[in-house]
């Protein structure tokens, strides 16, 4: 379970990401969060795992509440929560495999990650997290010479590679083309299913969140200004969270000159 | 959260084929050359390895004295010594920026045929080649043992190194302008003036100042030859064992050193990157005289 | 191309040319004068024969170049013989200009020895050195360290070697280490770590922080993190300063004879003294063929790597 208590991160320079954010997550959701670019989606995700740390209030994901948690209790929450990046993050120069690798830094020796010497249940680990979004025969191919989509599935392994509870994505399609953006979506919805793992999703097309998402949660100016079932995020919700009309760039299908 | 957890379709899986790892050969040749130089060196080389262990006890000692002994009486000797390496560092900087300067353009790819091209190039990277020592005992029957000497010959054998970065700056350069000037009926000349220099001049002057920097350390270092400044210096007081001079000798050293890199830098900085956008805006604005033609800027 | 081309256009519809008002030429930047002005200062002051001054005279140059100075040579080498500097000068003629001129091919073995251990001393200091530096450059970054104070610690450290010139280093290590090849080595060792550090650590500041992001929100430790999503994208760059640091030390090793750390200086210093100029040439021919050719396939490899 995850819960937001009256979070606020205010950045240096006084723009205040999120204000007085009150939340309830609870175990296997798929959850969508829309917004405006700037409205605190990417800060809201990054919140949970501490990368942006709060202001004020309080965040609390399983038995671990930020702020307050020592260095090491905070590597053990970030281990326990994967988390996918708009433009992948993945070290191009590097295989596959040793970038799936990243994901078990945290069970790893440090020894073992500084020779590059991993165990054998830890490649294993990384190599099901492969299968598991079916790109295992690229194992040993330098992460720069795939394509956008399956560079994605790739950090999606890596976060796997965690065996999180939790899984952040921010803008996970947003580099992506509209054929392949629905097969990370989809692989997404299917590891929500299968494996049970709560995960939270930032987009910024509508038909997309409704499409894959169980729950939709609205940003406007860092307030929740809309949080309910996908079902009923018709295009008025939309409206009302984007604070003007819809444009043929809120929905994936209008991207078509990509 | 158990093992089994990643594996979430066992279907997906068996589908697949895991490939085998491959075998990183350029990583294992790597390997093995560095291995085998190193045990080669190591067992070779005429160099008592036990002393090694001694070096830690000598060297607290070696600072102990050196700490016992400061003193600031040799100072204005050191700094003598230490102006001297920077003023031959800096006339052997000119002299190499002044004698590598023509060449440049004779060894750049985009301003010279390959037939004029190629030998310059060899004749730069012959300089290149030439340790400053080798020079200026050679220049020593010429020029007698003295700061000009060391400069003469740091200054030749900068040549090749400016020579050749200097050219391949020139070749990094933006290839419109240079059509354009010889679209507008420009010659030679002509090009070399309007395109390339404007071009490239700030990044080769900031390199002659970065050379600059490292003349001052090889100046030290022709400094035990017998040629002046600091290194001299140095190497002497070690020799003799005067452990006041080695102390303040180092110290002078250090500082000036950095000092200079510190200052050198900025100034290539500044030429790089011209001047910051707030002192250009205030430029701007007094050179039109605050008119409204201001917001075109915008 | 097209900014100019859109303001042209603009300007022609809504700007008669008579109302736009011409600027003054700008005066020179204060840059630009002050810079010239200390250019010149300096010059002189460094140039002119006084305290201050090395007393260099670009015109009388060529001079002193076409003809050595038997006064000099006398005093320096404490040989009277008149003739000494015409052997030399016709030395230099001919081996450089003769082609027939019958080298001496057979290398003695204080000559052979001499540069073999001069490759060994580059071989031992720039792996050990590059092996050591490697860490130092990412903590010498300040994205690659734990904390400002080991940056601000090893960045300061690492400037402090750097000012200190390889040959000074040898000799220091001559009295912790005694004479030999060691002190070279160790000296050595030291320069590659300037170098190879400071070089490399620049490289650190243009990467992609994306996979460091990545690694930490996967709960890695800096250390890790670094290892993993740092190191892989310097690696290329590090390689190529490691063998440019091979050239440099192959290049210096040849000072360090010259304060008994080792290497062809010694036979270089030692044929000097005994004033065998055929066997300091043969010495300075073979060096420079040898420092050419590991040139060459250094350039190539780092061509590759880059």
């Amino acid at each position: 379970m995850i819960e937001f208590e009256g979070a606020e991160v205010r950045y240096p320079g006084g723009v205040r990401a999120l204000q007085g954010v009150d939340l309830r997550i609870d175990d296997g959701e798929l959850i969508v969060v829309v917004g405006l670019s700037g409205a605190g989606k990417s800060t809201l995700i990054r919140a949970i795992n501490g990368l942006v740390p709060l202001t004020s209030g309080r965040v609390t994901v399983g038995e671990r509440t930020l702020p307050g948690l020592d260095r090491r209790a905070l590597r053990e929450l970030r281990a326990q929560v994967g988390m996918i990046f708009q433009s992948f993050n993945l070290v191009s120069r590097s295989t596959v495999l040793n970038n799936v690798l990243m994901g078990r830094l945290h069970h790893v020796p440090l020894w073992r990650s500084l020779s590059g010497l991993y165990r054998a249940q830890d490649r294993e680990l990384a190599m099901e997290a492969l299968e598991l979004v079916e790109i295992v025969e690229k194992a040993y191919v330098r992460a720069g010479n795939l394509s956008g989509g399956q560079q994605q599935r790739v950090g999606i392994a890596r976060a796997l590679a965690q065996q999180p509870s939790v899984l952040l994505a921010d803008e996970p399609v947003a580099s992506l083309d509209p054929p392949t953006s629905h097969v990370v979506m989809r692989y997404l919805q299917q590891i929500n299913r299968e494996l049970g793992i709560t995960t939270l999703i930032n987009l910024h097309f509508l038909d997309l969140a409704r499409a894959y998402a169980d729950r939709v949660i609205g940003l406007r100016d860092g307030r929740l200004v809309y949080d309910g079932p996908a079902a009923q995020a018709d295009e008025a919700v939309f409206e009302e969270i984007y604070g003007r009309s819809l444009t043929a760039d809120d929905v994936l299908e209008g991207q078509g000159g990509l | 959260m158990t093992r089994a957890s990643v594996r979430g379709s066992g279907a997906r899986a068996a589908a697949q084929v895991r490939p085998e790892r491959p075998f990183a050969r350029f990583r294992w040749t790597v390997t093995v050359v560095l291995l085998a130089l190193l045990a080669w060196s190591t067992w070779s080389v005429d160099a008592t390895w036990g002393r090694l262990l001694q070096a830690p006890g000598r060297a607290v000692g070696f600072v102990g004295t050196l700490v016992e002994t400061a003193s600031l009486e040799p100072l204005g000797v050191a700094l003598e010594a230490m102006w001297e390496s920077i003023a031959i560092a800096w006339i052997a900087t000119l002299l190499g920026a002044a004698l590598s300067f023509p060449l440049v353009f004779l060894a750049a790819a985009n301003l010279t045929r390959s037939r004029v091209r190629q030998p310059v190039r060899q004749v730069l990277n012959v300089f290149r080649a030439i340790p400053e020592i080798v020079l200026a005992i050679a220049l020593i029957p010429f020029l007698g043992l003295g700061p000009v000497t060391g400069a003469v010959a740091m200054g030749i054998s900068s040549i090749g190194t400016l020579g050749k970065l200097s050219a391949e700056i020139v070749e990094s350069i933006d290839d419109g302008p240079l059509q354009a000037v010889e679209a507008s009926g420009g010659g030679r000349l002509e090009r070399l003036r309007w395109a390339v220099l404007p071009q490239a001049m700030p990044e080769i002057a900031a390199f002659w100042l970065y050379r600059f920097e490292i003349n001052i350390r090889v100046s030290a270092v022709l400094g035990v030859i017998g040629i002046g400044g600091i290194g001299g210096f140095i190497a002497q007081a070690v020799e003799r064992n005067v452990f006041e001079r080695i102390g303040l000798g180092l110290l002078v050293v250090i500082l000036a050193t950095m000092l200079v890199d510190a200052i050198s830098s900025r100034l290539r900085r500044r030429l790089i990157e011209g001047p910051s956008p707030a002192a250009q805006a205030r430029r701007e604005r007094a050179s039109t005289g605050g008119g409204p033609t201001g917001d075109d800027a915008a | 191309m097209s900014g100019e081309a859109s303001v042209d256009r603009e300007r022609g519809r809504t700007e008669p040319a008579g109302r736009q008002v011409r600027p003054r030429k700008p005066p020179p930047q204060p840059f630009t004068i002050l810079g010239l002005a200390g250019l010149v200062a300096f010059t002189l002051v460094t140039a002119w024969d006084w305290a201050l001054g090395i007393g260099f005279d670009p015109l009388a140059l060529p001079g002193e170049l076409a003809d050595s100075n038997p006064a000099m040579v006398e005093g320096l080498f404490n040989v009277t013989d008149a003739d000494w500097r015409a052997q030399y000068v016709e030395l230099l003629r001919t081996h450089f200009t003769d082609p027939d001129s019958p080298w001496p091919l057979s290398l003695d073995s204080r000559i052979g020895g001499g540069l073999v251990e001069t490759v060994q001393i580059a071989v031992l200091a720039t792996i050990v050195g590059a092996a050591l530096s490697l860490p130092l450059a990412v903590l010498n970054a300040r994205l690659g360290a734990p904390d400002r104070v080991t940056h601000a610690v090893v960045k300061a450290l690492n400037n402090v070697n750097r000012a200190i010139p390889d040959v000074i280093w040898a000799a220091l290590f001559v009295v912790l280490v005694g004479v030999g090849a060691l002190p070279g080595i160790l000296a050595l060792t030291m320069f590659t770590i300037g170098v190879v550090v400071k070089l490399t650590s620049d490289v650190v500041d243009g990467i992609d922080r994306g996979p460091i992001e990545a690694a930490r929100a996967a709960g890695a430790s800096h250390a890790a993190a670094m290892r993993t999503a740092l190191v892989p994208q310097i690696l290329p760059a590090y390689a190529s300063f490691s063998l440019y640091a091979f050239e440099l030390n192959l290049r210096g090793a040849a000072v360090l004879g010259f304060v008994g750390a080792g290497g062809i200086g010694q036979a270089m210093s030692y044929y000097w003294s005994q004033l065998d100029f055929e066997a300091v040439s043969v010495i300075v021919f073979v060096y420079l063929v040898l420092v050419v050719v590991v040139e060459q396939v250094s350039i190539s490899i780092r061509r590759r790597l880059g």
